[in-house]
């Protein structure tokens, strides 16, 4: 008897930590694409909307969440499309940070110009497999823009950024034209060059 | 003659044509009422402005791969990458790259060393609520165009949206000054189709990319497409011929004040700022042939809806 009342107390405790590390390991709830952007995207608003920040420490705060929004390396697969496979290893780890700067100098610059927009979140549309696109506008006074973010599922199972359709135009697919084109005539280690020139013109 | 004469001048003078809703992208400014938001909106480059003179060139078209190689090409990346839908590879040829080249330099000084300064004097006399204002008038102008090719892509909710956008704005709206029809209480949307997105959805195919000056990135179908908008612009009718330029000159400069900054951020984010655009253009010009179908209001927040926020077809 006491036996037994023993077996089921260790058994229920197995169980109870059990359930305690799955439910620590998994929220109850994936989040869906759309909660993922919309938190995101609203933390990008919080800090633009700050006042009090300076503007080094908003881009600093900027730069941590696009690491959590974006996928910079798939990002950067969707936009070198097949050539990809013309970058060593070594070229790749290069290009990732180059291409994240270009992006981040344009676009911070952009982003740190406006606050007043609202956003409004309004669908996710499947586009294949685990890829969903999450449909959003920006609305200013007087206009509205839509803007899509495609995202996927990352090996951690979290829903990471690789592109932004702005208006209908692909960000991925038109930085793809320009590499493309760029590769067709020259070498990935002059795309680098291209990158860095470009880089190093943003800062100065 | 006289018109045609008239039409080439009046390019000439032009900047940003914009038979249609949304202002063209001529030299390089997006649309006046496109936004100008956090993100540079490409689109707004690429809207097309067509001319006459190529309009001979318009049965030449097919989908011919770009002589750029743009984009074109399969993702088999070794790690598994899916391949990019087919759709999304959108390419167009570009025989005429050198005049097309020497044209985007061109428009690209024009909009730095003219139309910008001017627009920038504009804006600062004029505030920004009344250039909204008469970039709205504008657009309730050009509710023929958008009206008859609703029409045209049988698209009878569309039309008859724009029907009613035009009698409530020309009138509730003050002459179009302001755009009650289009708020959230009414949301009766513009309906933003243009005589090449019908040539579109007809079937014909862009055919290759033509840089006009002043005009900005067009195509023989988009060329010819603007050309049957310049008939159903009521401002194309104004007599004499240099009233009619004057107007399309300072629409021009009011759309232009409105979206100071997006030509510059989109060059700034481009490693070859031609390619960029000629992308952009491509892209969008292809979604809005694609999606053609009554714009109404989207259902914000439906998480899982599968259904593409645009695209009730005829």
């Amino acid at each position: 008897m006491k036996r037994t009342t023993k077996t089921t107390k260790i058994r229920s405790a197995i169980a109870v930590s059990l359930l305690a590390l799955v439910l620590g390991a998994v929220p109850a709830r994936a989040a869906t694409p759309l909660e993922t952007v919309r938190a995101e995207v609203n933390k990008v608003l919080e800090v633009l909307r700050n006042k009090s920040l300076k503007e080094e420490v908003k881009r600093e705060k900027l730069r941590a969440l696009y690491g959590e929004m974006f996928d910079q390396e798939e990002l950067s697969k969707w936009s070198l499309g097949r050539n990809w496979n013309k970058l060593s290893e070594s070229q790749r780890r290069e290009f990732l940070p180059l291409f994240q700067q270009v992006l981040e100098k344009t676009y911070g610059d952009r982003i740190l110009a406006y606050s007043d927009e609202r956003i409004v979140f309004d669908k996710e549309v499947p586009i294949s497999g685990n890829r969903v696109e999450v449909q959003t506008r920006a609305i200013t006074k007087s206009k509205e823009i839509p803007m899509h973010y495609r995202v996927f599922k990352d090996k951690s199972g979290k829903w990471k950024c690789y592109d932004v359709v702005v208006e209908n135009v692909s960000l991925v697919m038109n930085y793809r034209s320009q590499f493309n084109e760029i590769l067709a005539k020259n070498d990935a280690e002059e795309l680098l060059n291209i990158l860095r020139k470009k880089v190093k013109d943003q800062k100065s | 003659m006289m018109r045609l004469l008239r039409a080439l001048v009046l390019f000439a003078l032009l900047l940003t044509g914009c038979a249609h809703g949304l202002p063209a992208a001529s030299a390089p400014g997006p649309p006046s009422e496109a936004p100008v938001t956090a993100v540079a909106s490409y689109a707004q480059i690429a809207q097309p402005e067509p001319l006459p003179l190529a309009a001979q060139e318009g049965g030449a078209a097919g989908t011919a791969e770009g002589a750029a190689d743009e984009g074109a090409g399969e993702d088999d990346f070794d790690d598994g990458m899916e391949e990019v839908p087919a759709a999304e590879q959108v390419t167009i040829a570009d025989p005429w790259e050198p005049f097309n080249r020497a044209m985007f330099t061109f428009n690209d000084r024009l909009y730095f060393w003219v139309l910008k300064p001017v627009a920038e004097g504009y804006s600062a006399v004029v505030p920004e609520p009344a250039r909204v204002s008469v970039g709205n008038f504008f657009s309730n102008l050009r509710s023929p165009i958008r009206f008859v090719n609703c029409l045209l892509q049988a698209q009878f909710i569309g039309a008859a949206t724009e029907l009613f956008r035009f009698m409530l704005n020309s009138t509730i709206g003050l002459a179009g000054l302001f755009d009650p029809a289009g708020g959230e209480e009414i949301g009766l949307l513009r309906q933003d189709e243009d005589f090449g997105q019908t040539l579109g959805s007809y079937g014909v195919g862009q055919g290759f990319y033509i840089v006009w000056p002043f005009l900005g990135p067009s195509s023989p179908r988009d060329t010819l497409g603007m050309i049957g908008d310049y008939f159903s612009y009521p401002i194309s009718y104004l007599d004499p011929w240099y009233a009619w330029l004057a107007v399309r000159g300072y629409q021009a400069v009011n759309d232009t004040s409105l979206q100071i900054g997006d030509y510059e951020a989109i060059k700034e984010a481009a490693l070859d700022p031609y390619i960029s655009i000629r992308n952009a253009y491509i892209q969008y010009r292809q979604k809005k042939v694609e999606e053609r179908g009554t714009i109404g209001k989207p259902k914000p927040d439906v998480p899982g809806a599968g259904t593409p926020a645009r695209g009730v077809g005829p």
